[in-house]
Order: structure tokens, then C-alpha cells, then sequence
């Protein structure tokens, strides 16, 4: 019997899928959330505000409505505030510098046999395992 | 319309990294503990994330548009910087640490908490220094090397002033005409347009001479550096004093043949501001 979660992992897949299918053949863009946002901050973005902007705005109030109707939704976020802010920084720094995300790289790049796509996947993949042993093994962190 | 279907797509995303369980910081730390309790849900999330893309990438081949009419997005040079690697293991680091990436941390904002939203400010300041520190991780690899070789497309690199020993690195890598857009007068005698000339088409290189004044660039600039470009059978390389000139006459040369944010965009990879030149870009492609 397989485990729910997995089911709804791989119908969430298929959704996210099925996001960046429409994002491509529609506005005819790579559909990667740290790419769409990070193109509003640093100002690299400008002339294509509104369909980022409009992106965003659909990833964040349609899951509200989601969780709202189902009675919540959790993250089960540390608590420890230096770690979040450490974390944040590091994803901020790190997918800018990479140019992509797991949504960029990952879905988008992988799907395209793109060599930097794989090549970006496995090294955060990598440091994403390594670090977790260490932090959480080791260091008894998170 | 765009931001109609954009929003859509959006909320489609939002909901599958809701209903997927990418919203929920210890399934995503599960998957990265292979050392610990081990959760292989992230797997079928990507899997059926990437099966119907690559049904979608085959389909979009067959196309040169999206159905709104914009150029789609071109293979990316498959160069492997020290950017891309560098930042992909920063933010592995992140993503383990706190279990959220770039999509979740939106989709998640309205029920995350403080924790939620002090993880979003974090990354929007990570974003907005990026690109300070991208600067020092593009300059060449090997210590002592002289050259740079930016390629904004697998098509046409730029470069700052290169040395006559830097030419048959450039002619290794495969560009085959080489594009001089510095006028003699502003670089010492032995690194002229004659002797530059001689050395490259000893090489075998194509060579074109393009002097561009730098703040003064002519429709003739623009135009001679487009046919340069048309006429060569393999990658251009062009240089100049910073990589800049050449980029600016490559971006106006290509005004209408490329997305505009392509042409802004791209060369921005390596810090050449072209974000000023958008509105002569736009009426270029008007006209």
C-alpha cells in the first residue's frame, strides 16, 4: 500500500507541472519563483512587473484560500529565528547566483535535459544533504 | 491577459506546493535526511512535476512562439559557471537548514507565521546582494589568466581588452570572427586594429574592425556590427575597453530579433547595466 503523502506529493507534482506547462506555452516564460521574484527586487524585472507581480499574488492567495477553507495549514518552521534568517539569506544569495530554484532548475531545467538545470539540482541536492546530516546530526541544530 | 494566465498559473503552483507537502518544512528536511528518517515524498513530487514538463518542452519545440505571442525561451548556454555552482550550494545549505525554497516560502506566507515571515525578508535581502557577489565569482578561473570570456549567447561573447597571446585561446574555444570595437586611440600602440588585424587572420580568425566612442555609438556602429554578426559562420567574439560598448551595439543590433528583457537581461548576467537603453530598444523595434 503506498503511503498517502506520496499520492499527494505526486498529485501536487503534476499540479506544479501543470503551472509551469501553462507558464511556458501561455506567457511563453520559464516558470522558476526565485527567477519571477528575484527579477522585482533587484530591479531586472522591469517591463514584465505586472505578470510577475500577478504570479506571486496567485501563489500566495490561492493556497490562503486553501488552507482557510481546510482549516489550516502548518509549516512546522524551526522557532529558532538566527537559523530562519541565516536560511533565508542563503536561498536569497544562492538562487540569484544560480539563476534558478527548485522550480527553475529543478522542474523547468531537468524536464529540458538542460545540463546547467541537472548540474544545479545535484549540487543543492548535495549541500542540502550534507548540511542536514551536519546540522541536524552532528550539530543537533534543526 | 499575460497576468490573467500568469496568475493562474500561480495559483495552480501554489496549490500543488500546498497539496504536495513542499509547504511543510519537515517533509522537505525529511527528504534531505538520508542519514535519518528518510521521506521519499519530495521524489514523487518532482517526478510528477517533470513528466508532464517534458511532455510541455517537446510541444513548445514544435513552436516559435508561446500563445501570447513572446519568443520562447531559448536552450541556455550550457556553460557551467562558478556562479551557478557556488549558488547552487548556498542555497541547498539554506533549504536544509530551514526546509523552505523560494515557491514555498510565498505559497506558505499566509500560514507560516513570523517564522514564515522573517524567512521571506531574509531572502529578499539575499536576492537584492546577489548580485555584488556574482561580480568577483565570473572573473576567469585560473589564476593569472588575462581573459574573459563572456558569452551573453552560445553566439556572441564579449570580453574586455584582450592581449595578442589571448588569441588562440579564443580561436580553441570556437568563436571564429573576432570583433574589435575599440578605436586606436585609446590603447597603447602594440595592441592596435593593424596588429590585432595580422594576428587574428594568421589564426585563421575573421576579423572586423567596429571603433565605437564610447558614449557616442553611431547607427554605423550599430549596423556594422549586426552584419559582422550575420556574416559569420560560428560564435563572435567582441571586445572593447569593459565588454560594455560591445554589449550596448550587440543589444541595439539585435533591437526586434530578441526579447528586449533578453537583450537588457543578458548581458546584466555580467554586469553591464543596459537597463537605460529599453526605451531607444522599444522605439528601435517600433520603427
Amino acid at each position: 500500500m503506498i503511503p498517502t503523502e506520496w499520492l499527494f506529493g505526486l498529485a501536487g507534482g503534476l499540479m506544479i507541472g501543470l503551472a509551469a506547462s501553462l507558464y511556458l506555452l501561455v506567457n511563453g516564460r520559464i516558470m522558476g519563483a526565485s527567477g519571477i521574484l528575484g527579477g522585482l527586487v533587484d530591479g531586472t524585472g522591469r517591463g514584465t512587473t505586472a505578470e510577475r507581480v500577478a504570479f506571486l499574488a496567485g501563489c500566495l492567495i490561492v493556497p490562503a484560500l486553501i488552507a482557510w477553507a481546510i482549516g489550516g495549514a502548518r509549516t512546522n518552521i524551526t522557532g529558532n529565528f538566527a537559523v530562519i534568517m541565516a536560511a533565508g539569506l542563503l536561498v536569497g544569495i544562492g538562487t540569484r547566483l544560480a539563476n534558478g530554484c527548485t522550480s527553475g532548475h529543478g522542474v523547468c531545467g531537468i524536464s529540458r535535459l538542460s545540463p546547467r538545470g541537472i548540474i544545479a539540482t545535484v549540487c543543492y541536492l548535495l549541500a542540502g544533504g550534507i548540511v542536514m546530516a551536519t546540522a541536524r546530526h552532528l550539530w543537533g541544530l534543526i | 491577459m499575460r497576468a490573467l494566465f500568469a496568475a493562474l498559473s500561480g495559483g495552480i503552483f501554489g496549490a500543488g506546493l500546498l497539496l504536495s507537502g513542499m509547504t511543510d518544512t519537515t517533509k522537505v528536511q525529511g527528504w534531505l535526511d538520508v542519514f535519518g528518517n528518510w521521506d521519499p515524498t519530495l521524489a514523487f513530487v518532482l517526478g510528477g512535476a517533470i513528466v508532464p514538463m517534458a511532455i510541455t518542452w517537446r510541444l513548445a519545440a514544435r513552436r516559435q512562439t508561446s500563445w501570447l505571442g513572446t519568443p520562447l525561451p531559448a536552450q541556455p548556454n550550457p556553460k557551467l559557471d562558478r556562479s551557478l555552482i557556488a549558488g547552487s550550494v548556498l542555497f541547498g545549505a539554506g533549504w536544509a537548514l530551514a526546509g523552505l525554497c523560494p515557491g514555498p516560502a510565498i505559497a506558505s506566507l499566509s500560514f507560516g507565521g513570523w517564522g514564515g515571515v522573517v524567512f521571506l525578508l531574509a531572502m529578499l535581502a539575499g536576492m537584492l546582494v546577489a548580485p555584488a557577489l556574482r561580480r568577483p565569482l565570473d572573473r576567469p578561473a585560473r589564476a593569472g589568466a588575462k581573459m574573459d570570456i563572456r558569452a551573453i549567447t552560445p553566439t556572441y561573447a564579449v570580453s574586455p581588452q584582450i592581449a595578442l597571446e589571448d588569441l588562440p585561446a579564443i580561436k580553441a574555444a570556437g568563436y571564429t570572427t573576432l570583433i574589435n570595437n575599440r578605436p586606436d586611440g585609446e590603447i597603447p600602440p602594440h595592441l592596435h586594429h593593424a596588429q590585432m588585424q595580422a594576428a587574428a587572420q594568421a589564426l585563421g580568425l575573421i576579423y572586423v574592425q567596429n571603433p565605437v566612442i564610447g558614449g557616442a555609438m553611431t547607427d554605423a556602429n550599430i549596423a556594422a556590427q549586426g552584419a559582422a554578426i550575420a556574416a559569420s559562420t560560428g560564435p563572435v567574439f567582441a571586445y572593447c575597453a569593459s565588454g560594455n560598448r560591445s554589449s550596448v551595439v550587440w543589444a541595439l543590433s539585435n533591437a526586434g530579433k530578441m526579447p528586449t528583457d533578453d537583450l537588457i537581461g543578458l548581458p546584466a548576467r555580467f554586469g553591464y547595466q543596459l537597463e537605460g537603453l529599453r526605451g531607444q530598444i522599444d522605439a528601435m523595434v517600433k520603427s
